[in-house]
C-alpha cells in the first residue's frame, strides 16, 4: 500500500469495534412495519429538511437532511474553463465531485477517494447535466460538489436533489429542477427511500429473484427521467414499477424543495412593500 | 454595491466614476481595508481585537463516536471522531494513537482544488497534531486497553465546509468539543480466548486533561494587529500568528508561519487576548456539552 | 438592489417561480431573460421573480430575475473594468473584475493586444508606455476569443484606458494628459493610455 505522506498517519491497520463482536447483524424482517415506523410497499419517504445558501464562499449551496442522511452541496462558477477544446467554445462544462466524509458511514472511510466516490460523481453528473442550460455558458465551467456528512441511506437520490437546489440557488439557468428518489426491492415487498440498514441488510434474503435497488433522477415539471441507476436482480415489470414508485416519491418531495428555494429567493431580495 | 442599473448609466465616463466608487473594494482591497483600520475598525464592523460570533453544535453525526460543528462568522468546520481498535507499537506498548487530519475540500472555497491535501491542509493537520501533543489534552496512555496487545486509535477527521479565514481556531474548538462529546464502548479482553469483547451498552467519555484554545492574529502593514481574520484579511496581511493556551494560561503552541517580524510587546498583547479567548470558548464548550448531556 | 426594486415597481402582483415552472403561452408574452421556450410555452429557467414589462410592443416581455446577475459573463460590446497582470511587447494580460457595474465573483482573463490599445497611430503603440501591472483599466470586449486566446479587449476609445495607476513611490497618480500621469509625491511623470481625463485635473 502506498504511504500517504500528506496526512497524519495512524497505525497500519485498525478495526472498528463493531467488527470485533462476531454477533451477526440481525437480518431485517422483510414484512411488517419498518424500523423507523414507516410503511412498507408505500411511497413513504422520510420528511426532508432543506436549506439553501448556507455557504458564504459558494455561488450557490444547499443542505438536505432526510432521517440520518445529511449532505450538502456547493456550486462554484461559471468560471473560466481550465482546459479548452472546441466544444467548450459553444457550450459550458459541468463538473461534479461527490465525496463521503471519513466519519459518514458506520465503518470509517479513507480520505483517499475510492471508486465508489467516482461512480457516484459520474451518476450525479449524468443526472444533472440534461437539466442545465449549458449553452448559456460558453467558455465556462460550473462546478458542483457534494459532501456526504452522514450516510443514512439513499445518498445518491438525495445528492441529486441537493445539487440541483444548489445550482438553482447559484442562479444557474436550468430547464427544470432535478429530484432523486430510490426504492429497495426485496422479493415481493419494497421500501421507498431506504435507510442505510435497509440498503445493506436487504440482500440477506438472497434467494428471491426480485432483490435490488433503483435510483431515479427526475425532472418534475417536464416529467422526464434524467438518471436511472439500478443494481441487483429484478424482473422487467418490477423495475418499471420501481421507477414509477420513485417518480411518485419525487412528487412528494417537490413542494418542500420548491418552498426552500423560494424562501432563499425571498431572503436574497425581499419584494417591495407596496405590491 | 452598485446602485445603478447599467441601462440608466448614459456615459462611460459616469460609469467609470460609478465603478470606482463601488469597485474600490474589489480593485483595491488593501486600500479598502486600510481605510477601515485607520478608524480602528474592520469592514465587517468588528473592532480590531473582536472575534466573530462563535456557535457550537455537538453530537449531530450519529455515525461518529463524537462530533462537533463550529461556526465562526461564515467559517464552518466539522469534526467527527471514530474510535477503532489496533495494536500498540513495540516502542510504546502502553499507548494508543490520536490521528488528526484536516481537509479543505473544493466545496468550502473556490481557492481549493480536488485531489490530495494541499499545503495549507497539510500544515493545519500538523498544527492540530502538535497542539494535541504539546497540550496533553488526551494522554495516549488512557487509550491503552491491554498493554502491548490492544489499544484505541482515535481518528479525528476535521473538515472545512465554508472557508472564510481563521481555520485553525475553528479546528481546535471543533476537535475539543468532539472529544468531549465522544463516547467509547467498553472493551475488555477475554482472559481465556484473549480476544477482545465489546460492550456497546456501556459507554465511557474520554478523559480530557486540558482545554487548549487557539487565537489567531494577522498583522497589517507590519504594525496593526487584528484577531480572527477573514479569508480576505488573511490574504492581505503581512504576517500571521496563532497562539494556543490552556485553562492555566500555559502556552501550548505559538505558530508563526513566516511573514514580517513582531515585537515582544505585540506578542504579549496576543497572548493576553488568547488567554481571554480560552475562557470564553471553554465556557461555551462546557455549556453546550452539558446541555446535550442533559437532553439525553 | 436598487435597480431591482425600480423594476419591480412596474409590476403586480409579485410572483415567484423555480426552474421548470410553466409561465405562459408564447401567444401571451415575448420571452425575455431567465426563461426558455418549449412546445409553444414559456418556462422559467431560474428561481426568482416573474416580471412582465411592456416595452412598447404588442405583447409584454416576460422575464425571471434574481437579486443579482449572478451568472453574468463578459459579452461582446460590454464595458469591463480590469486589472493589468502582465505586459509584453505584443499585448497586456488582464483580469476582468467588473462587467458594467456588476462585480464578477470569479476571475476571467482578458488580453489587450498592441493594436487595440488606441485608435490612432496604432503602429507607434508601445505596450510598456500604455499599461503597467497593477493598473486598473476600463476596456470594451471585442471578441470572446478562440481556443488559444482569452477575451480580447480594446481601449481604443477616449473614455477607455487606465483609470487608476500607482507610481513607483506607491502613490495614486493624477492624469495630466491622454498619455501621461503624474505622481503627486515625486512629481515624476509616467506614460499611460489614460481614459478621458477629467478637466479639473488638467494643468494650466
Amino acid at each position: 500500500m502506498p504511504t500517504d505522506t500528506k496526512r497524519v498517519r495512524g497505525p497500519e491497520v485498525s478495526q472498528s469495534p463493531s467488527l470485533v463482536t462476531s454477533k451477526p447483524a440481525a437480518a431485517l424482517p422483510s414484512s411488517g412495519p419498518r424500523a423507523d415506523g414507516r410503511q412498507r410497499d408505500q411511497v413513504d419517504v422520510r420528511p426532508v429538511f432543506v436549506r439553501c445558501g448556507l455557504v458564504s464562499q459558494a455561488k450557490g449551496s444547499a443542505y438536505i437532511e432526510a432521517g440520518n442522511t445529511k449532505l450538502m452541496s456547493c456550486v462554484y462558477g461559471p468560471r473560466e474553463t481550465e482546459r479548452k477544446d472546441e466544444t467548450d467554445m459553444k457550450c459550458g462544462r459541468l463538473t461534479t465531485d461527490m465525496r463521503f466524509a471519513p466519519f459518514s458511514c458506520p465503518e470509517r472511510g479513507s480520505w483517499i477517494q475510492g471508486s465508489q466516490d467516482r461512480d457516484f460523481s459520474l451518476m450525479l453528473y449524468e443526472s444533472l447535466q440534461p437539466a442545465v442550460c449549458l449553452h448559456k455558458y460558453p467558455r465556462s465551467q460550473i462546478e458542483v460538489s457534494v459532501m456526504v456528512l452522514e450516510n443514512g441511506g439513499s445518498v445518491l437520490a438525495h445528492a441529486v436533489t441537493c445539487a440541483s437546489l444548489a445550482l438553482a440557488d447559484a442562479g444557474i439557468e436550468m430547464y427544470d429542477l432535478v429530484l432523486g428518489c430510490s426504492v429497495r426491492q426485496d422479493g415481493a415487498s419494497y421500501v421507498v427511500d431506504p435507510t442505510y440498514a435497509e440498503e445493506s441488510g436487504g440482500s440477506c434474503g438472497g434467494s428471491s429473484e426480485d432483490a435490488g435497488g433503483v435510483t431515479v433522477a427526475f425532472l418534475p415539471s417536464l416529467n422526464q427521467i434524467s438518471g436511472l441507476q439500478s443494481d441487483g436482480e429484478m424482473a422487467g415489470e418490477t423495475l418499471t414499477a420501481g421507477v414509477r414508485t420513485c417518480i411518485e416519491g419525487c412528487y412528494k418531495l417537490y413542494p418542500v424543495i420548491q418552498q426552500a428555494l423560494l424562501k432563499a429567493v425571498r431572503k436574497a431580495a425581499p419584494p417591495p412593500s407596496e405590491s | 454595491m452598485a446602485s445603478h442599473h447599467p441601462a440608466t448609466v448614459g456615459q462611460t465616463h459616469v460609469a467609470n466614476q460609478n465603478i470606482m466608487a463601488a469597485g474600490f473594494k474589489t480593485a483595491e482591497p488593501l486600500e479598502y481595508h486600510r481605510s477601515f483600520l485607520k478608524e480602528n475598525c474592520r469592514p465587517d464592523g468588528r473592532e480590531l481585537f473582536e472575534f466573530r460570533t462563535t456557535t457550537l453544535n455537538i453530537g449531530s453525526i450519529s455515525t461518529a463516536d463524537g462530533s462537533a460543528l463550529v461556526k465562526m462568522g461564515n467559517t464552518t468546520v466539522i469534526c467527527g471522531i471514530k474510535a477503532e481498535l489496533t495494536n500498540p507499537t513495540v516502542e510504546a506498548p502502553g499507548k494508543g494513537y490520536i490521528v488528526p487530519n484536516v481537509d479543505l475540500p473544493p466545496l468550502c472555497s473556490s481557492r481549493f482544488r480536488p485531489g490530495p491535501p494541499g499545503e495549507q491542509a497539510q500544515a493545519a493537520s500538523q498544527f492540530i497534531a502538535d497542539v494535541i501533543e504539546s497540550s496533553e489534552v488526551i494522554k495516549t496512555e488512557d487509550l491503552c486497553i491491554d498493554r502491548g496487545k490492544l489499544c484505541w486509535v482515535l481518528y479525528c477527521d476535521i473538515m472545512c465546509l465554508d472557508y472564510d479565514g481563521n481555520l485553525l481556531d475553528a479546528c481546535v474548538i471543533a476537535l475539543l468539543a468532539a472529544l468531549k462529546n465522544a463516547q467509547l464502548p467498553e472493551v475488555t479482553v477475554n482472559k481465556e480466548t484473549s480476544s477482545p469483547e465489546v460492550n456497546f451498552e456501556k459507554r465511557h467519555s474520554l478523559r480530557l486533561h486540558k482545554h487548549p484554545v487557539a487565537a489567531s492574529f494577522c498583522v497589517f502593514d507590519d504594525s496593526i494587529l487584528i484577531v480572527d481574520p477573514t479569508a480576505e484579511e488573511e490574504s492581505l496581511s503581512t504576517a500571521r500568528l496563532t497562539v494556543v493556551t490552556d485553562e492555566e494560561d500555559r502556552l501550548c503552541s505559538v505558530h508563526k508561519p513566516g511573514g514580517t517580524s513582531l515585537s515582544g510587546e505585540k506578542l504579549q498583547e496576543c497572548i493576553n487576548r488568547a488567554a481571554a479567548r480560552q475562557r470564553e470558548i471553554q465556557k461555551l464548550t462546557d455549556k453546550v456539552v452539558h446541555s446535550v448531556k442533559a437532553a439525553q | 438592489m436598487g435597480w431591482l426594486s425600480s423594476l419591480l415597481e412596474n409590476m403586480s402582483p409579485m410572483k415567484l417561480c423555480v426552474p421548470g415552472d410553466k409561465l405562459c403561452s408564447v401567444e401571451d408574452c415575448i420571452p425575455g431573460t431567465g426563461v426558455y421556450l418549449r412546445h409553444g410555452y414559456i418556462y422559467s429557467s431560474l428561481a426568482g421573480y416573474v416580471l412582465r414589462k411592456n416595452e412598447g410592443e404588442e405583447l409584454p416581455v416576460i422575464s425571471v430575475v434574481r437579486e443579482t446577475e449572478a451568472q453574468l459573463l463578459p459579452d461582446v460590446g460590454a464595458i469591463v473594468t480590469c486589472k493589468v497582470t502582465s505586459i509584453n511587447p505584443r499585448f497586456a494580460k488582464v483580469h476582468i473584475l467588473y462587467v458594467g457595474s456588476t462585480p464578477l465573483k470569479d476571475r476571467f482573463r482578458g488580453t489587450i493586444r498592441k493594436e487595440d490599445v488606441r485608435a490612432t497611430e496604432k503602429d507607434k503603440v508601445e505596450t510598456y508606455k500604455s499599461f503597467r501591472p497593477g493598473d486598473i483599466v476600463l476596456a470594451k470586449v471585442i471578441s470572446l476569443g478562440d481556443v488559444q486566446s482569452n477575451y480580447l479587449l480594446t481601449t481604443a476609445e477616449n473614455e477607455l484606458g487606465v483609470v487608476v495607476a500607482h507610481s513607483e513611490a506607491g502613490a495614486q497618480m493624477v492624469p495630466i494628459s491622454w498619455c501621461e500621469m503624474q505622481c503627486p509625491l515625486t512629481h515624476a511623470k509616467e506614460f499611460r493610455k489614460v481614459a478621458r481625463v477629467q478637466p479639473e485635473y488638467l494643468d494650466a
